[in-house]
């Protein structure tokens, strides 16, 4: 039976989930929750994810939430443990990769997001640029120590790719594209952070990520039509 | 030769890692770090944790920082994997436990201890009680959701005790702290969500946790003698 992801391809954590898929080269299915409409907030739905959030998977039976753990258990199940180092030492700098995502990179891309484009795109709201340029100087600020890090390995978490890097994708993409050509972004290929830059177009690049990225952007262009 | 922390007793990212090599059995020295004279900031510690922060691991010369990535490594390293679940369906419950901590208490408990506690001890602020209020109200709505959680199972990753449960004690006890009688504060063993005060009630009595908070107690009293 194939897997079912229930939430939707605008969200960035379905997001970080399929492009995880994707790389993988797993199949699943979409199941799409109707966000607009309140369908996360159902009591069906609050059965299956308490906190009523997308996405979530439903493996024959098995019910799992939060993208990165849905992440890992793809990795662990499906795929043998790819995109996770099997070294004590290996694992452990990415394991500090994927908390450095959490900690130091999420919570300001995912505010420059909400703030400069899904605002404006999902409740036509005006950007408060005094906000999201102060998430912005902060942001910079760690990808200062980004950049240090990339310069000793070639991914955040080691020299092979794991799914540390592949966690940024989805909110760093939104954050990192201007709303409209001239509308203010975090760029995440300034040449000031040539390490950074680097590893930046690296991921980006990955066949997977643009599957993901186009589904995206086609979904958003509808939007932006309507 | 000790494996050595980086940080202080009085810290809860510090606190997150001495409570795990407690509970685990392995012994840690705590190499003191002079926050008030910004040791963390300078070049030297720079080198060691790029984002100038506390706590960071020193094992015979391997460096890691972000304290539930030590955590783990802990266990990975010198706790024979203790604390992680090894089945392919329970490490995916643990993995959602953990990224449950980082996404739906940490934020808000965080931001409820500096607001409440930090602000006042360290800044001399009076703590303001609409921002206070505001993110206890987050906080316990997604307590809400832990307590269906924690009816299905006997910790928040399933039913061992698990990482994800002790990464809460630090900022958890801190957000139920009164630094005057009557103050405001989290009431985590409030009878309205039985499960988790079941829950809180057992992991903040764990002899480890007891420890720390003691440890904790010492270097307060020593800065005050000072």
């Amino acid at each position: 039976m194939v897997m079912k992801l229930y939430g939707t391809i605008l969200a960035t954590c379905f997001q970080r989930v399929l492009v995880v898929a994707k790389y993988l080269d797993l199949e699943v299915e979409v199941v799409v929750v109707d966000y607009e409409n309140g369908e996360h907030k159902s009591p069906e739905h609050l059965k299956k994810q308490p906190f009523g959030q997308v996405p979530y998977l439903e493996d024959d039976g098995f019910v799992l939430f939060e993208s990165r753990a849905i992440a890992r258990y793809l990795s662990a199940k499906y795929a043998g443990g790819k995109l996770i180092p099997k070294g004590v030492r290996e694992n452990a700098i990415f394991e500090q990769a994927a908390c450095i995502e959490q900690a130091d990179f999420d919570p300001y891309v995912s505010v420059l997001a909400h703030e400069r484009v899904y605002g404006p795109l999902m409740y036509s709201s005006v950007p408060d640029e005094k906000l999201a340029s102060a998430q912005q100087a902060k942001l910079e600020a760690k990808l200062d120590a980004y950049e240090t890090i990339l310069a000793k390995y070639r991914y955040l978490g080691g020299d092979d790719l794991t799914l540390a890097d592949l966690f940024h994708l989805p909110y760093g993409a939104v954050a990192a594209s201007p709303y409209q050509p001239g509308s203010p972004f975090m760029n995440l290929e300034d040449p000031k952070r040539p390490n950074v830059a680097r590893w930046w177009k690296d991921i980006t690049s990955l066949p997977a990520w643009k599957a993901v990225r186009s589904e995206f952007e086609g979904v958003v262009s509808t939007f932006k039509k309507s | 030769m000790a494996i050595k922390i980086y940080g202080s007793a009085m810290a809860t990212c510090t606190q997150r890692v001495l409570v795990t090599a407690k509970q685990l059995g392995v012994p840690v020295e705590v190499v003191g770090v002079d926050f008030a004279a910004k040791e963390h900031k300078s070049a030297e510690y720079l080198k060691k944790h790029p984002f100038g922060q506390i706590p960071y691991l020193d094992d015979d010369g391997f460096i890691l920082f972000e304290s539930r990535a030590i955590a783990r490594y802990l266990s990975a390293a010198h706790g024979d994997g203790k604390l992680v679940p090894k089945g392919v369906k329970e490490n995916a419950l643990f993995e959602q436990a953990i990224s449950i901590e980082n996404n739906d208490f940490d934020p808000h408990a965080s931001k409820l201890v500096a607001e409440r506690i930090f602000g006042p001890l360290f800044r001399g602020t009076v703590p303001d009680e609409t921002v206070a209020s505001q993110k206890q109200t987050e906080l316990e709505a997604k307590l809400d959701a832990y307590e269906v959680i924690l009816g299905k199972y006997k910790y928040l990753g399933g039913n061992e005790l698990t990482l994800a449960d002790l990464f809460h004690l630090p900022y958890g006890t801190k957000a139920t702290l009164q630094l005057k009688p009557g103050a405001p504060a989290l009431n985590l063993e409030d009878p309205k969500r039985p499960n988790v005060a079941r829950w809180w009630e057992e992991i903040s009595s764990l002899p480890a946790w007891k420890e720390v908070q003691a440890e904790e107690q010492v270097a307060v009293a020593a800065i005050k003698k000072a």
